[in-house]
């Protein structure tokens, strides 16, 4: 019995051992690549065969993919980079670059370029906007590459259009235009919101996006918080007026019945307009909806109003973990250009639904999608926040607060804009007392 | 003979201190290797800048000077949870031994009803948060279309639970007690082991079921009473999870529980210095109000009689 037992021991350490044994990678140099294609995701295989298709290339790297997804990625990175375990190549957010960078958490990729002589993928800077290229940059370098170029519109179910006997030249363009043109969807049974034309809260729509709009900002140029002007009440109390003739509680609660239910309101046919950023074209395909639908740029103010919209878009970045290889660090770089090039970026494209940075590569995938070719129209409107340092988060954990408030009606936007500016400005005091 | 009965007895027990020891090796290590170390260090990241990136800058008392001082959202948390704690501690107690008053009976099928109790501990945190979500959501959820009734006969518009500043953490509070079967099978487990003859003896002088349970169950239950006070302030202070979840600290920061801002300032504001502060703060807090509570150990948990 003793003598079974070990030999099924053996057998299985024997057979463990062997299966561990990759005999086409173990001479080659391991790269780290964390993405946001985890397994069971829809663009996990596609991202699979990206990787695998440069490890086959390879001779001396071999990249080891692992995907998180979205609402997970950015805790654990952080935590990597604090710790020194990060990958060696992964996606970050474009807007704070700098600050990772200045912390010499990055590497220079503009001394690699120089570099590099192998006229492999080499990496052609006019591919790229320099307005995503400017947030990468720090002291005259590129710490980083912008991998997708992120930007938001106004998405309008053209069949809901079409039932009021309204065309396309009907979509609004400017903030009276469309508060005129949403009011004709509304339609409210028992107290109970059924459809709704739009809101200036729903969707990728933003309290800061709206006063790019209208010429306005958070903070100034020497990063102090503004919030205090007329400008930026005129805008708060525009948003709270849209929809005046419904109660906050309705729009809450038609807001939460989407939620609870995953639906996104658009693509399930309940709001007739909405803000979205050009994932929510695959939101609607992978949804299976069968409406008909285009984008416009988002309105803007009657008077003044600026055309510009929110970008937030990912960076690609190589990360010094202070005892990285010189194979290593090379071998990243290649793969850093792989991801950068044009037929990469387009299957990127395809696989994700993402809008890459590529500029060539991305009038290649817009071809034959007429909604996509607006939607990179768009890009080019597209401006990323800046890099607080001293509340990196200004427009999510330190704003939404007041800005919930302020919607609730619990403070007047004078009440709850001051409230957030004394906020921001005791923020920037404490932290000014220890940097 | 005495003497030598004397060194056997001390060599007996120093086997049993090393084989004692011994078997605590790995609790010690551990404490020691995984333990320690992070606990110093974040003692001394209190005292420093560090965005966890660069280099901690030592700084002395200025992050403990600007969380007292200038910081408006420290106190918020603080209030936040010190009124969590006040609150959930209590009402925690109240529901864990009514429930083992109730189960404590030898009525058909009572396993099943312990289970039942017991049940939500072991459902993930996430999961029970959503569920209580839908059955809280003021315009759709299950509990106001019971409460409808109540609120047409007084007139009242319904509570907005989650939704609203003023009640949200009150239903964090109440969604808490769903898990308090948890405190319920201590309880159960030392009400098991009150010896019935001390019921019997009641019951001859004439004591009624609320008299027996005032003045025998409740008195010999106070050790596990007392564990779960501690164990209540020890979580209630640390409470985060469930509003992150549910309520994301909101609205208007009303869940923002001192946990949540520790969390915020190290994840988004990257401030690891100030969040090992907040840390070290919350463990003084604990530390003291545990021990004001074990100072009122002797006097109002039964440890037996003095022999």
């Amino acid at each position: 019995m003793k003598k079974l037992l070990l030999f099924l021991v053996v057998s299985m350490v024997a057979v463990g051992l062997l299966g561990c044994d990759k005999d086409t990678t173990s001479d080659k140099t391991e790269i780290i690549f964390w993405h946001m294609s985890p397994v069971g995701s829809e663009s996990y295989s596609g991202m699979k065969t990206i990787i695998a298709d440069f490890n086959d290339s390879q001779d001396l790297y071999y990249v080891k993919g692992v995907g998180f997804s979205f609402w997970d990625y950015w805790d654990k990175l952080s935590v990597a980079i604090a710790s020194r375990t990060a990958p060696n190549i992964g996606l970050s957010t474009i807007d704070d670059v700098v600050s990772r960078a200045s912390s010499g958490a990055l590497y220079d990729l503009s001394t690699l370029m120089d570099a590099d002589t192998s006229g492999v993928n080499t990496i052609d800077l006019n591919e790229f906007r320099q307005s995503q290229m400017d947030f990468a940059t720090y002291e005259g370098d590129l710490y980083a590459m912008p991998f997708t170029a992120t930007t938001r519109a106004l998405y309008y179910n053209l069949d809901m259009f079409e039932e009021l006997g309204l065309t396309e030249a009907d979509v609004p363009t400017t903030w009276s235009e469309l508060k005129t043109i949403a009011k004709m969807f509304d339609v409210v049974e028992n107290g109970e919101i059924k459809r709704l034309g739009f809101d200036p809260t729903y969707g990728d729509a933003t309290y800061h996006g709206w006063l790019w709009e209208a010429g306005l900002d958070f903070f100034d140029d020497n990063l102090d918080p503004t919030l205090n002007t007329q400008g930026h009440i005129d805008v708060m109390n525009w948003i709270l007026d849209f929809n005046d003739d419904l109660t906050r509680a309705q729009l809450t609660a038609f807001g939460e019945e989407n939620t609870l239910l995953g639906l996104n309101p658009f693509a399930s046919e309940r709001v007739a307009m909405i803000i979205g950023n050009d994932g929510l074209y695959q939101t609607i395909i992978n949804s299976g909806a069968t409406f008909n639908y285009d984008v416009a740029m988002i309105p803007i103010p009657d008077e003044n109003g600026v055309h510009v919209n929110w970008g937030s878009g990912f960076s690609i970045e190589m990360y010094n973990n202070g005892n990285d290889t010189d194979a290593e660090v090379q071998g990243t770089y290649e793969f850093l250009k792989y991801l950068l090039s044009s037929d990469v970026q387009l299957e990127l494209a395809e696989v994700n639904g993402w809008i890459m940075s590529h500029i060539s590569a991305m009038d290649i995938y817009v071809e034959n999608k007429p909604i996509m070719q607006k939607l990179l129209v768009e890009v080019d409107y597209a401006r990323d926040k800046v890099y607080v340092p001293y509340a990196p988060s200004w427009h999510g954990n330190d704003w939404q607060p007041y800005y919930t408030q302020i919607l609730n009606g619990e403070l007047t936007p004078a009440e709850g804009l001051a409230a957030a500016r004394a906020n921001y400005l005791e923020k920037q005091e404490n932290y000014n007392s220890v940097n | 003979m005495k003497s030598e009965n004397t060194s056997s007895i001390k060599k007996l027990k120093k086997q049993e201190n090393i084989i004692g020891y011994l078997f605590a090796s790995p609790w010690l290590l551990g404490i020691t290797l995984l333990g320690a170390f992070p606990i110093l260090a974040s003692l001394y990241i209190s005292f420093t800048t560090y965005d966890m990136i660069s280099a901690p800058t030592f700084i002395g008392l200025k992050n403990y000077i600007i969380l007292f001082t200038n910081d408006t959202i420290f106190w918020k948390s603080m209030w936040n949870t010190v009124y969590h704690v006040m609150i959930s501690v209590p009402l925690g107690l109240v529901t864990g031994i009514s429930l083992a008053l109730l189960l404590n009976n030898k009525i058909k099928g009572m396993s099943v009803y312990r289970t039942m109790f017991y049940l939500p501990n072991v459902v993930s945190i996430v999961a029970m948060a959503l569920l209580w979500m839908w059955l809280f959501q003021p315009n759709f959820g299950v509990i106001n279309e019971l409460l409808s009734p109540i609120y047409k006969l007084f007139n009242m518009e319904p509570l907005q639970w989650y939704q609203s500043a003023s009640t949200s953490k009150i239903t964090l509070i109440l969604m808490g007690m769903w898990t308090a079967g948890g405190s319920m099978v201590i309880y159960l487990a030392q009400m098991q082991d009150i010896p019935v003859s001390l019921y019997e003896s009641a019951e001859v002088d004439g004591a009624n079921w609320i008299q027996k349970t005032i003045h025998i169950t409740l008195p010999l239950m106070t050790p596990s009473i007392f564990f779960n006070f501690i164990m209540g302030i020890i979580g209630g202070f640390q409470v985060f999870t469930i509003a992150y979840i549910m309520t994301n600290g909101g609205p208007s920061r009303s869940t923002y529980y001192f946990a949540y801002y520790m969390f915020d300032k190290m994840m988004t504001d990257h401030s690891m210095g100030m969040a090992s502060a907040m840390a070290w703060i919350l463990l003084i807090i604990i530390l003291i109000i545990t021990t004001f509570a074990l100072r009122l150990n002797k006097r109002v948990v039964y440890l037996g009689e003095e022999s």
